[in-house]
């Protein structure tokens, strides 16, 4: 039973694992793009970017799943029974449900970029002005010094933040369940549900722990890596 | 100021832009599509799909995985004899059971076929069909105090749990107690098991699967029933399925293959 259980759970895992590196890999950019937005001095958009982060960091994880997941489906259902039609109302009524895998990543994507914006944000704003300064000085343009100088920093500064947001990550993942996509908790909780069995779901946490602590590993390496000033 | 100026000049320009682009292909499909959403009726939606796709939770004995990793059980079996009636295969898919309505709604599922107990919230909440099985709301209890208790007003002093919005949680209430709500009736074993509760109200069909030897709750017994309740199947609220099923059920009935089906399972059809 316990070989049974751990496979299972392993096969949960892979779906958990996945969600987890997809989402690093889409949001990582994508919080960048968007913090660039949020420092904009082009005002009408500075101001779309930072209502657009208080929505969603102001909103559950779990309810922006069931949002994205059956909104569609739900709105597509409505304009379809509309009696008043024109041409966009009848081209809601065709929307369906979206794959839910595909939902998860949606959500977890646009959740997880907001919160990155903003540890780059405050990362880059902590720069010295002076530096892009010196850097001009030296003939490198803005891009140049962005990318040459200040990012490499902050970078630095921002991996604490970051890691801490990246664990919280491998933990969040377990909300994909709401939506049925079965990842580890939901594999553990079909033995409770079809056997009574409790241990595996407790037995899920040796997982999490597992896979944070390599992640621990992992970021404290980079830390030391990044810590070229002490030598 | 003359910047921001100029800067909302844009942003309406933008915007004028994107929704003449969005509007314009729009209307060239409107003219197929339109003509089927006024008269697509939910039967029609599942026969052009060419099949149904049942949301269940996995439960013996009405649906389960068999060694070879198939679907079977009473309304795994059952579901596929109305879906070949229908002219279409039925499609199994594992949902968390507290979104039903939702997946109904959104057109994720076409229908929750899982021993489903018809209470008032589940026929305001979804088109059902008439009763095709009995089932009871027992008492579970450690096993040696449950023969202490006979009838509804031994259970006076105990404290209970049930599943949230179940038919167990109405029950108790019937009878004039209170009790906990948690999320699912595997829950409520847990809660009973550790002391947390004295008592908990759940299936039938499940206090006995999931009780006695071999199960995490050995040392629970199902006792005392309090209510008897019937099964259907839930389709979205409004939908014409509802009643084509119910001729096939009808069907089934008056050959005899679902009386053998519930034979098979041990389950007891309803009138």
């Amino acid at each position: 039973m316990f070989w049974t259980v751990t496979l299972s759970l392993l096969e949960g895992f892979g779906v958990t694992a996945k969600i987890f590196a997809l989402t690093l890999l889409f949001a990582l950019p994508i919080g960048l793009i968007m913090s660039f937005g949020s420092m904009s001095k082009f005002k009408p958009l500075k101001w779309l970017v930072k209502i657009f982060v208080w929505i969603i960091r102001g909103t559950p994880l779990m309810l922006q799943l069931i949002v994205i997941y059956y909104g569609p489906g739900l709105i597509g259902a409505w304009a379809a029974k509309l009696s008043y039609t024109n041409a966009l109302i009848s081209w809601i009524g065709t929307w369906g449900v979206p794959e839910r895998f595909f939902a998860v990543m949606v959500a977890f994507i646009i959740n997880y970029s907001c919160y990155f914006s903003e540890i780059y944000r405050g990362g880059i704003e902590s720069m010295s002005r002076g530096q892009y300064e010196a850097g001009q000085v030296l003939g490198f343009t803005k891009i140049q010094v962005f990318f040459k100088i200040i990012l490499i920093q902050v970078i630095k500064k921002i991996l604490p933040a970051m890691s801490n947001e990246i664990i919280t990550l491998v933990k969040d993942t377990s909300l994909a369940r709401i939506i049925a996509v079965y990842e580890i908790i939901w594999a553990a909780q079909v033995f409770i549900k079809r056997d009574g069995l409790i241990w595996p779901l407790i037995y899920t946490g040796a997982f999490y722990l597992v896979f944070c602590g390599l992640l621990t590993l992992l970021f404290g390496f980079f830390e030391r890596k990044l810590d070229y000033y002490k030598g | 100021m003359k910047k921001l100026y100029k800067a909302l000049a844009l942003v309406f320009a933008l915007a004028i832009c994107m929704t003449a682009c969005s509007q314009a292909p729009v209307s060239d499909d409107s003219k197929t599509s339109a003509p089927q959403n006024s008269t697509a009726s939910d039967l029609d939606y599942i026969k052009d799909k060419g099949e149904m796709i049942v949301g269940i939770t996995e439960y013996e004995p009405m649906n389960y995985l068999d060694d070879k990793g198939e679907w079977t059980g009473f309304d795994t079996e059952f579901a596929q004899m109305v879906a070949e009636k229908l002219g279409v295969t039925a499609k199994f898919i594992v949902i968390d059971w507290d979104g039903k309505i939702m997946e109904l709604d959104s057109k994720a599922i076409d229908c929750v076929w899982n021993g489903m107990t018809l209470t008032d919230e589940v026929k305001n909440g979804m088109s059902c069909t008439d009763p095709y099985v009995v089932n009871a709301q027992v008492l579970v209890m450690p096993a040696d105090k449950i023969d202490n208790y006979k009838s509804v007003e031994d259970l006076k002093d105990l404290t209970f749990v049930a599943e949230s919005g179940s038919a167990g949680e109405a029950a108790i209430q019937d009878a004039g107690y209170s009790c906990t709500a948690v999320t699912t009736q595997a829950d409520c074993l847990l809660e009973v098991s550790s002391g947390a509760a004295d008592a908990c109200v759940i299936d039938n069909t499940m206090a006995n699967a999931m009780t006695g030897e071999g199960t995490s709750y050995a040392d629970l017994k199902p006792g005392l029933a309090l209510t008897s309740e019937d099964y259907g199947i839930g389709f979205r609220k409004g939908s014409d399925v509802t009643v084509e099923v119910n001729k096939i059920i009808k069907e089934l009935k008056a050959d005899g293959s679902l009386q053998e089906l519930a034979d098979k399972y041990q389950l007891t059809l309803a009138e």
